[in-house]
C-alpha cells in the first residue's frame, strides 16, 4: 500500500472522517519505522493528552485503521459474496497466525471473539451448565483471585454463584515483593476449596492483574493446580498478548484468553480464546447462537449474525505492522518494559514513595506509590484525582486506591498505574505527570477539608 | 455544547455540510451521491439479509470511531452513555415504546434471541413446559431453541405457516391448532416466539392478533422476532402488545452492520430478569446498561440512529414514504414476473412489505434446497444477480390443492426490494422470453437446455 488517494472521495468527508494520505513508505516492504512514520501512525492521537492508560483500551495505529476501513467497505459492496466468499476464508487467516503466536498446537483451539469479557462469559456459561446438568454437585467450588477484573467477577456471579458454585477468592498482598507471596496465597486458598470433600471445579487466574497491576506466575499456579487436582484453569489475560510472554505449551492452561486491541495494535475489538484440545474435553459454546451451533467453538464465533467482522479480518496486517519494529513484538515488549520501570523508578525517587512490585512482576504496565500527603482515602477520591488530572492537566493515568490495613499509619494509599507504550513516551511527558499531581494535590488539598495532618511535600 | 457534541463537528466546528433533499425518483443522483461504494454491475435484490448502508452514515460512523481512538477514556466517562441514551430515545419514539428503559441496543435479533431464551430457560420448571414457534423461524433461531430450550428439557411445539398463503385466517387458525397442541398434555406455553415477517419463505405474519390469541391461551411471554419490521412495517409496540420484540436497524432502516434494538415491556416482571449473555460490571443494573457495555469494543453502529433520523426524513414523507415506495415497487415488480413466467405470488400483497415471493417456472426444475443454492450462485456469478431462492417442498396436506404453474409444481424466488426503484420497469415488459437466453444448470440437468431470461438481469440499478 503506497500512498493513495482514498478510492471513496465521498467518503473522505470533513476533517475528522477523513484518514491522511497514507505516510509514504520506504520501499523495502518490510523495512523499519522510522520515527517519523511513528508520529503519522498516530496523528489521530489528541495531542494535548499524555496517554499513560494504554492498558484500557489499547490504541490503534492509522495504517491499520485504513485497512479496516477497506474491509468494511468491502462488506458492504457486495455483502452476499463476501459472506459466501471471502469471510470465512479471512478469520481462519487471522487464526492461524495467532495460533503460532501463541504456540498452540491445534487450529481448532483458537476462537476469535469481541474481547476477554466474551471469553470468560464463554467459559463460565459451560460451568453453569455443568451445575444446571448434575455434572458439578452444588457447593462445588471455583477460585478466583482477589484482585481479578470487575466483569470477569461479575461473571462468576451470574454464571457460578448463581448456578449452585461456591467462589473462594485469593487474597494477594499488595504492595507485593516476591512471586512466592502470591503462590503461598494460591496455595491457602485451594486447601479451603478442597475442604469437606468439595471438588475445585475451576480456577480463574489473571496473567496480569488490572488494578493493581502485578504479573502473576501463572506457569506454577497452573502446575499446582494440576497437583491440587483443580479440573480446569481459565487464564484470564487479557493483558496478555504485547505485553509479556505468551505461550500455550509452557503455560499450560485449558482455556486462556487475550486481547488483541490492549498491546497488539488492533482495532476494538478483537481477543482470542485457546481451548486445550484434551481427551474428553468439551466443546464450549458461544451464548449467541446462530445456524453454526454445534461445529466448535471457533466456527460458532466466526458467525454470531451479521455485524462488523473487520477488526477480526485486519489482523494479518497488524502482524506486518508489528513486524515493522525492530525484534517485532518482543521487540516492543521488551522496550515498553524498560521504559515503564525507568519511569516509575523516576517518580518514585522524586515522590519518595516505592513501585507496587519489584520491576521483575510488572511488564508494561507499573505502579507508583503517589505522596501520603494527598490523602487519597476512598476509591472516589481516586477518580476524582485521575478526572481531575485528565481535565486539568492533560494526564490520563489510572490511579489505584489500597486500603491501609489495620495498624498501619503514614503508608501509600493512592498508586498512579502506569501503561505507556514506549512509542508515546517522552520524558516531558512524564516530567508533566509528575508536576500535575503535586498541583492536583495542592488543588485538591485547598478545596476538600482534609482530616489528615498536611505534611511539607516536595 | 451541541455543535461541540456534534459527532460532524468533532472537535472544532466545522461548516455543516449542506444536505440536499433526496429525491428518490432521482435514482441516479442517489446512486451516486450515496451508494457510489456498492458494487456497480449487480443487482442487489437480498436487502432482506444484510442490508444497506448510505455513505452519509458511514461518514459518521467512523466520525464516531475516530473521536473514540482520539482519547478513549474521555469517551468511555464523558461521551458514550449519553450519546447511546439519544439513541435509545429515538428508537423509543420509532416504535412507541412507553419508556425508555424498555429499549436496549444489541448488535442483532440473533443476540436478542440469546437474551430472551436465556432468560426462559431460567424460568422452566415443569417437565411440561413448551416454547412454540413458527417452522420457518430463522435458523439461528432454531438453534438458540435447541441451546437454551431443549437442552433444558422443555419440548418445543413447531407450527406451520401455510405457504403459499392467501390470508391472515389461515395463518391464525394454524396458530391456535399450534397453541391447542402444546397444551393438550398439561404442557405450559412459557413463550411464543412469532416472527412479524418471516424470511424463507417471506410473508407479513398478523402479529397483533397472534399475541391476542397467546394472551387469551395463558401463554407465559410472547417474543416477536420482528428482524425485517424496522423500515419495512410501521411498528407500534402498543398496539402490538408482546413482551418482547427485536428488529435489526441495518436491514431496512440503514444502519451499519450492525444495530438492533430489544424492546422488553415494562409491565413484564421478567424484564428485570433479562440479562446479557456478555456480563460486564454492569451486571444487574438493567438490560439497556447491561447492553451498553458489554467490555471494549466499537459501539458506533449504534451512535449514528439519531444521524439516520436526518437521512431518512430527507426523502418525501420519511421513512413511511420510504415503506410505501419500497411496497409499491416491489408488488408491481413481482406482479410482472409473475404474469411473465405464467407463475404467480406466495401470498396477496397485502401480506408482503418489502419483501416478495414469486414462483418461479418449474421448467427449471428446482427440486431441492441444493438446487435453489446452485441457481442462487449461478445468478450471483454470470449475471451479476443477488437474490434469495427458496425451494418449497411438496406438502402432504395439499394434496390436490398443490399449486401448478402452467408446467409444473412451485418453485419461488424471493424477491427483497431495497428503496432505489428501476425506472425500467416499463421495459420489463418487453422483456419476454425470445431474447437473451442462458444456459441454466439446474435446466440442463432436466434435461432443458434453455431457460428465459429477462430483462431484469441486466438492470444494474438494483
Amino acid at each position: 500500500m503506497g500512498s493513495q488517494s482514498h478510492p471513496h472521495p465521498h467518503l473522505n468527508g470533513d476533517s475528522n472522517t477523513h484518514i491522511p494520505k497514507k505516510p509514504k513508505l520506504s520501499s523495502l516492504p518490510s523495512s523499519l519505522f522510522t520515527e517519523a512514520e511513528i508520529q503519522n501512525e498516530f496523528n489521530h492521537h489528541d495531542p494535548t493528552v499524555a496517554r499513560i492508560n494504554n492498558g484500557s483500551f489499547g490504541c490503534c495505529p492509522l495504517s491499520i485503521i485504513q485497512s479496516q476501513q477497506q474491509l468494511q467497505l468491502e462488506f458492504l459492496r457486495q455483502p452476499d459474496h463476501f459472506y459466501f466468499s471471502e469471510l470465512k476464508p479471512g478469520i481462519l487467516k487471522s487464526r492461524s497466525l495467532i495460533q503460532r503466536l501463541i504456540n498452540a498446537h491445534h487450529l481448532d483451539e483458537i476462537s476469535i471473539v469481541d474481547n476477554a469479557t466474551t471469553a470468560a462469559a464463554i467459559v463460565l456459561q459451560n460451568i453453569a451448565w455443568s451445575f444446571a446438568e448434575g455434572k458439578f454437585n452444588h457447593g462445588d467450588v471455583a477460585i478466583m483471585l482477589h484482585y481479578a477484573y470487575g466483569a470477569v467477577k461479575k461473571s462468576i456471579e451470574a454464571y457460578v454463584t448463581r448456578a449452585g458454585g461456591h467462589v473462594i477468592e485469593v487474597h494477594l498482598p499488595f504492595p507485593v515483593n516476591s512471586k512466592d507471596e502470591i503462590v503461598f496465597e494460591f496455595r491457602k486458598a485451594l486447601e479451603r476449596g478442597k475442604e469437606n470433600g468439595k471438588k475445585v471445579r475451576l480456577a480463574v487466574i489473571d496473567h496480569i492483574t488490572s488494578m493493581p497491576s502485578v504479573v502473576i506466575p501463572v506457569k506454577e499456579l497452573v502446575r499446582i493446580c494440576r497437583e491440587e487436582g483443580v479440573d480446569q484453569v481459565f487464564v484470564d489475560a487479557a493483558h496478555g498478548i504485547g505485553c509479556t510472554d505468551v505461550d500455550m505449551q509452557d503455560i499450560g492452561a485449558d482455556f486462556y484468553t487475550s486481547n488483541l486491541h490492549k498491546w497488539f495494535f488492533c482495532p476494538p475489538s478483537i481477543a482470542f480464546l485457546y481451548c486445550r484440545k484434551s481427551p474428553g474435553c468439551i466443546d464450549l459454546h458461544h451464548p449467541v447462537v446462530s445456524h453454526e451451533y454445534g461445529n466448535g467453538l471457533a466456527v460458532e464465533s466466526a458467525w454470531i449474525g451479521t455485524r462488523d467482522y473487520s477488526a477480526q479480518l485486519v489482523v494479518p496486517k497488524v502482524f506486518d505492522f508489528v513486524n515493522r519494529f525492530e525484534g517485532g513484538i518482543e521487540g516492543i515488549k521488551k522496550r515498553n518494559h524498560e521504559n515503564v520501570v525507568e519511569m516509575g523508578q523516576m517518580l518514585a525517587k522524586a515522590w519518595e514513595t516505592n513501585l507496587g512490585c519489584p520491576p521483575e512482576m510488572c511488564a508494561s504496565m507499573i505502579m507508583v506509590g503517589l505522596p501520603a500527603c494527598l490523602g487519597i482515602s476512598s476509591d472516589s477520591d481516586t477518580l476524582k484525582l485521575r478526572t481531575h488530572l485528565r481535565e486539568k492537566f492533560g494526564v490520563e493515568v489510572p490511579i489505584y486506591y489500597r486500603a491501609p490495613k489495620d495498624g498501619e499509619v503514614d503508608v501509600v494509599t493512592g498508586l498512579l498505574v502506569m501503561g505507556s507504550l514506549v512509542l508515546f513516551f517522552i520524558i516531558e511527558e512524564l516530567c508533566l505527570v509528575c508536576s500535575a499531581t503535586l498541583h492536583g494535590f495542592a488543588t485538591m488539598n485547598s478545596q476538600n477539608q482534609r482530616r489528615n495532618k498536611l505534611q511539607r511535600c516536595k | 455544547m451541541d455543535e461541540k457534541e456534534d459527532p460532524r463537528n468533532g472537535d472544532h466546528v466545522t461548516k455543516k455540510p449542506k444536505l440536499l433533499k433526496l429525491s428518490i425518483s432521482d435514482p441516479e443522483f442517489l446512486l451516486g451521491s450515496e451508494f457510489s461504494h456498492h458494487q456497480p454491475g449487480t443487482a442487489r435484490i437480498n436487502n432482506g439479509s444484510f442490508g444497506c448502508c448510505p455513505e452519509s452514515i458511514i461518514a459518521a460512523q467512523r466520525t464516531w470511531q475516530l473521536r473514540f481512538l482520539k482519547q478513549p477514556d474521555h469517551f468511555y466517562f464523558s461521551t458514550l452513555r449519553p450519546n447511546l441514551s439519544k439513541s435509545r430515545a429515538v428508537v423509543k419514539t420509532l416504535i412507541n415504546a412507553s419508556d425508555l428503559d424498555e429499549i436496549s441496543l444489541v448488535d442483532n435479533a440473533t443476540t436478542a434471541a440469546a437474551i430472551v431464551l436465556q432468560q426462559v430457560g431460567r424460568r422452566f420448571s415443569h417437565v411440561n413446559d413448551t416454547v412454540v414457534m413458527f417452522h420457518c423461524a430463522f435458523p439461528a433461531i432454531k438453534k438458540s431453541i435447541q441451546a437454551y430450550v431443549t437442552r433444558a428439557g422443555a419440548s418445543v411445539i413447531e407450527v406451520r405457516l401455510p405457504f403459499p398463503v392467501n390470508s391472515d385466517s389461515e395463518i391464525i387458525a394454524e396458530f391456535r391448532k399450534g397453541l391447542s397442541k402444546a397444551k393438550s398434555n398439561g404442557g405450559k406455553v412459557r413463550l411464543a416466539i412469532i416472527d412479524h415477517i418471516t424470511s424463507m419463505p417471506s410473508v407479513l405474519v398478523p402479529v397483533r392478533e397472534l399475541v391476542e390469541i397467546c394472551r387469551e391461551q395463558g401463554v407465559d411471554q410472547v417474543f416477536v422476532d420482528a428482524a425485517h419490521a424496522i423500515g419495512s412495517v410501521p411498528i407500534d409496540v402498543q398496539e402490538i402488545g408482546a413482551d418482547f420484540y427485536v428488529s435489526n436497524l441495518y436491514k431496512w432502516f440503514f444502519a451499519p452492520p450492525s444495530v438492533a434494538f430489544l424492546y422488553c415491556r415494562k409491565s413484564n416482571s421478567s424484564s428485570s430478569a433479562m440479562h446479557h449473555p456478555v456480563v460486564s460490571h454492569e451486571y444487574g443494573n438493567g438490560l439497556p446498561i447491561e447492553s451498553s457495555w458489554i467490555g471494549t469494543r466499537d459501539y458506533s453502529p449504534q451512535l449514528v440512529i439519531p444521524t439516520i433520523i436526518e437521512f431518512v426524513n430527507r426523502f418525501e414523507g420519511g421513512i413511511e414514504g420510504i415503506m410505501a415506495r419500497n411496497h409499491e415497487q416491489v408488488v408491481k415488480m413481482g406482479k410482472m414476473l409473475a404474469e411473465s413466467w405464467g407463475t404467480s405470488l406466495g401470498s396477496p400483497p397485502e401480506m408482503c412489505a418489502s419483501m416478495i415471493m414469486v414462483a418461479l417456472p418449474s421448467k427449471l426444475c428446482v427440486t431441492s434446497d441444493d438446487d435453489a443454492f446452485s441457481l442462487r450462485t449461478h445468478l450471483r456469478e454470470k449475471y451479476k444477480v443477488e437474490v434469495p431462492i427458496y425451494y418449497r417442498p411438496p406438502c402432504e396436506d395439499d394434496g390436490e390443492k398443490e399449486p401448478r404453474d402452467k408446467d409444473g409444481f412451485w418453485r419461488i424466488i424471493k424477491f427483497a426490494r431495497c428503496f432505489r426503484p428501476n425506472e425500467k420497469v416499463g421495459s420489463y415488459r418487453s422483456s419476454l422470453p425470445s431474447n437473451d437466453v442462458c444456459v441454466s444448470p439446474v435446466a440442463d440437468t432436466c434435461g432443458l437446455t434453455k431457460f428465459k431470461n429477462n430483462r431484469i438481469l441486466e438492470d444494474t440499478n438494483g
